[in-house]
């Protein structure tokens, strides 16, 4: 096959996925929270209601696009896609086993969070096109918490590449693979839970998910930033939001918690079914989100404002320092050459 | 003595000057501010009357500096039913139908008040049992509308997972109401004289099976929230009412008793069976919307310790007193209040010695609230203005009549 | 639970209120004062022994001859109840109270709106529950059906 048309079956594959993603992480969502809040969620369409979301997206499609007077047209056009496309090449770095990536890039974690970050962009511009002053109010928490948030995410991986030495996404699980004592699995999130935990209430931040979801806090702001948005741009910024939880969930499992291995299993042996066993992680890491989701209150935006620039960062930072103290003590990691 | 004049702040809407003709809504201005060249303007929004998260439709006009309000008026009316002025047809013993559809949700307090007021003019004796029943109803309405207040309280601060859970308990409540007056909500129960109808047979085992459950539940409720680092941040320290500044604005209920000024209706104006009721009356004490939520956590509390103690002593006798079917009380003015779920509840009846009163008017503790609100709001943030209002437990129901 | 009479009527005359009548009612004691003295009559109350520092409860009645507004004061520190009222015309004006007793804001605004009467003193005098152009719908010129004609239906 023509190497043009390698790549774009890849691309396909990644939309192909982020659609399947979104298909089933809203499904999931529904009946995790139902469950949680005492009631059932989807049960009339299909079995057990599996096929609420394909009804949800063939309504979404059939819907009237409202265009509200006093728009902003070409932001206001813009701005899913300008959320919904970073949120598709962030699938480009992944690694769901030693062969399936989409493409193998050797800075894939940097590639990733720097996609990532144009997301709030699209946010601010739908906030600000959108001619409401809630939706307004929506953008600009948004952008504000999720431009402060990326550099605690940033610097709390950071640990995790020194001690790997590289940023390709598949180094640094096969950088786990291997037992300690026997019997521990060599993952990351032993030695560098603070790291992990930092990263984690960093990623929760990143996705706007309760309980730091203030730009599209429901009882405060109807839908925030997407209050004026409606039929399939509604969809892809709705989409794009599920598929950024996959992603950042994807990479705390390539990060902290060995990726597509298995403890007392090589990753050789594992591989035929290694893309299962990664999609198992996430989808598991997706549901403590979810769990927490449904059970915790929001958090105000300043007392947001402060915990990032006043605890995390600082904790971050000083991991870093611990952990590139104790690596320079013990000789561990890779050495730097020349 | 303080003078209430110092207590109400000079900004917004009471600022001087704040009501000049052909400006904007009083105390709503917008100042801009020039750094420069570029100006910063006061966004003037409008939240409500429909909204996800006011209880009821409430609408507010707030003028916020980026995301602090600067400024807060209160605009009602959009549940008003003229229910003063449809009181003036309607027989004394309808007036309970038209208390229920004012605070809805605690149906009970509002057809006592109206049942209080009716059997001071006519001075007649309500036999014991009555009482008795009286004061467990309206006890288990106190927990059903705190329960009510607890469910969207945590909605209003982004927890939703509480919110059924309460609505769980609630619906136990329901269903003994259910069993004892017919309905769930309008309950139309208890009138001039009494109660309408004698408790049902069986119905102390399904209450005392629901007392016994519910301290274990109300419980897990506060673990839920209360227990919550994140909703004790969001919640403690804000929104601080002192006593002063909460007796001045006409507060009653758990928001006065949450400042720290411990006045409960059941206590100094006792009626029914509370003389002989034991219970305690929670006292907060800064007033901030933790001890509010610490206050109605607790009477949901001692709600419960009340309505067992209505069933385990429920005297035996009348369910009634003998009332004509059509009361003509004798010409005169009374006022009678009760202490509900939102504060001091009170009817203050004018009657002209027809079968009709003359007039009626219904003392919303609700109003009161509205009005704190709009001295309270400056210096908060958007955020905390929907959790205030949920805090201070607003019933437009009974705020509009 | 009710105030002393005489006691009462001499905080009335220390206010400019001369020979107030306070009789014992149905309601409580009750005391009447002129219309436009209400502010000074309530801060009097406010300010004296009898310590009334709680307004709970205004509301206006339609007696036929004008519009009778009564104030409804209770002493917390002696556990008494006082209810003033005054007489105002038909489209007469209503004093704000409101620098005694804040709680009178909103019930203000609501007594004048549907009394149909002009708020005078207050910071905020517009209408309150009912849209522009309403007529004041307490008064008893405005009708309602009778118990008979919805009986009737």
């Amino acid at each position: 096959m023509s190497p043009a048309l390698v790549i774009v079956l890849r691309i396909l594959a990644a939309l192909g996925l982020m659609l399947a993603n979104g298909v089933v992480l809203i499904y999931m969502l529904r009946k995790v929270l139902g469950h949680l809040h005492l009631r059932l969620g989807p049960v009339h369409v299909g079995p057990k209601g599996v096929f609420q979301t394909t009804m949800d997206v063939l309504k979404l499609l059939s819907k009237e696009d409202v265009w509200p007077s006093g728009v902003d047209r070409a932001l206001f056009y813009l701005a899913p896609m300008v959320v919904f496309v970073p949120s598709l090449m962030a699938y480009a770095a992944l690694a769901f086993s030693e062969t399936w990536r989409i493409t193998d890039l050797a800075t894939g974690l940097l590639y990733t969070f720097a996609v990532l970050s144009i997301v709030p962009i699209g946010i601010l511009m739908a906030g600000w096109a959108s001619a409401n002053k809630w939706s307004l109010l929506g953008g600009m928490r948004a952008a504000a918490q999720q431009i402060a948030y990326e550099v605690p995410l940033l610097l709390s991986v950071l640990p995790v590449v020194m001690i790997v030495g590289s940023l390709n996404l598949g180094d640094v699980v096969l950088a786990q693979d291997g037992m300690w004592l026997g019997f521990l699995p060599k993952w990351f999130v032993l030695p560098q839970l603070p790291a992990f935990v930092l990263f984690a209430v960093a990623g929760l931040v990143e996705l706007n998910q309760t309980p730091f979801d203030m730009s599209e806090a429901e009882s405060e702001l109807v839908s925030g930033f997407a209050t004026e948005y409606s039929a399939m741009k509604f969809g892809l910024l709705f989409l794009s939001e599920f598929s950024n939880s996959f992603v950042i969930s994807a990479l705390g499992v390539t990060l902290f918690f060995g990726g597509w291995l298995v403890p007392w299993v090589s990753s050789e042996a594992i591989q035929p079914i290694a893309p299962v066993v990664f999609m198992i992680k996430v989808y598991i890491g997706i549901f403590v989100m979810m769990w927490i989701r449904g059970t915790f209150p929001r958090v105000r935006i300043d007392q947001l404002m402060q915990l990032g620039w006043k605890w995390l960062i600082p904790a971050s930072l000083g991991w870093i320092m611990v952990t590139g103290l104790v690596m320079k003590l013990w000789q561990l990691g890779p050495q730097v050459v020349g | 003595m303080t003078d209430p004049r110092d207590l109400v702040t000079d900004v917004g809407l009471l600022a001087e000057g704040a009501h000049d003709p052909g400006s904007p809504p009083a105390g709503i201005r917008r100042a801009p501010t020039g750094v420069d060249g570029l100006t910063t303007e006061h966004l003037v929004i409008n939240m409500g009357p429909q909204h996800p998260s006011t209880h009821g439709v409430l609408r507010l006009i707030v003028e916020v500096d980026g995301e602090e309000i600067v400024a807060a008026e209160t605009s009602l009316g959009y549940l008003h039913r003229g229910i003063e002025k449809l009181a003036e047809t309607r027989r004394y013993n309808q007036l309970g139908t038209l208390m229920d559809r004012g605070d809805y949700v605690s149906g009970m307090h509002g057809e006592q008040a109206a049942a209080l007021a009716v059997e001071r003019l006519l001075e007649v004796e309500v036999p014991p049992k009555a009482r008795w029943t009286r004061s467990l109803v309206a006890e288990l309405t106190r927990i059903a509308s705190h329960l009510i207040w607890y469910g969207t309280f945590g909605l209003d601060t982004g927890a939703m997972g509480q919110f059924l859970y309460a609505m769980r308990d609630r619906e136990s409540i329901l269903d003994i109401l259910e069993a004892i007056s017919g309905a769930r909500m309008m309950f139309n129960y208890i009138r001039p004289g009494g109660v309408v109808a004698d408790l049902p047979a069986g119905i102390d085992g399904r209450i005392r099976r629901f007392c016994n459950g519910f301290d274990a539940y109300l419980d897990e409720h506060h673990a839920l929230l209360g227990g919550n680092e994140i909703f004790q941040a969001r919640v403690q320290g804000v929104g601080e009412i002192d006593a002063d500044t909460a007796l001045a604005f006409g507060l009653t209920g758990a928001n006065l008793r949450a400042s720290g000024f411990g006045w409960d209706v059941r206590r100094e104006r006792p009626y029914d069976a509370y003389p002989q009721l034991d219970f305690d009356v929670p006292v907060g004490t800064t007033g901030d919307a933790w001890d509010r939520y610490m206050v109605r956590m607790e009477e949901m509390r001692q709600a419960n310790r009340m309505v067992r103690q209505c069933v385990d002593g429920m005297p035996e006798g009348d369910f009634t007193a003998k009332v004509p079917k059509v009361i003509r009380p004798p010409e005169g003015e009374v006022y009678a209040s009760v202490e509900s779920s939102r504060g001091e509840t009170g009817v203050h009846v004018v009657s002209d010695g027809s079968d009709t009163p003359y007039r009626y008017h219904y003392r919303a503790p609700s109003l009161f609230a509205c009005q704190v609100l709009e001295e309270i709001l400056p210096g908060h943030l958007i955020a905390d203005a929907v959790m205030l209002i949920g805090s201070l437990d607003i019933m437009l129901g009974e705020t509009d009549r | 639970m009710l105030p002393d009479a005489t006691v009462v009527r001499s905080i009335l005359s220390a206010a400019g209120v001369h020979d107030a009548p306070a009789e014992e009612t149905s309601l409580g004691l009750v005391c009447r004062v002129p219309g436009s003295g209400a502010p000074g009559v309530l801060a009097a109350l406010r300010e004296s022994e009898l310590d009334f520092r709680i307004l709970v409860d205004m509301l206006g009645t339609d007696t036929g001859e004008g519009i009778e507004i009564t104030y409804h004061l209770r002493s917390l520190s002696r556990d008494e109840e006082l209810y003033a009222k005054t007489a105002l015309p038909y489209d007469g004006d209503l004093h704000s109270v409101w620098n005694t007793f804040p709680s009178a804001l909103l019930q203000e605004r609501e007594t004048a709106e549907l009394f149909g009467l002009k708020l005078v003193g207050h910071p905020n005098p517009k209408r309150l529950f009912t849209t522009e152009g309403l007529e004041p719908l307490l008064r008893k010129s405005v009708p309602q059906r009778s118990v008979e004609e919805v009986r009737q239906r």
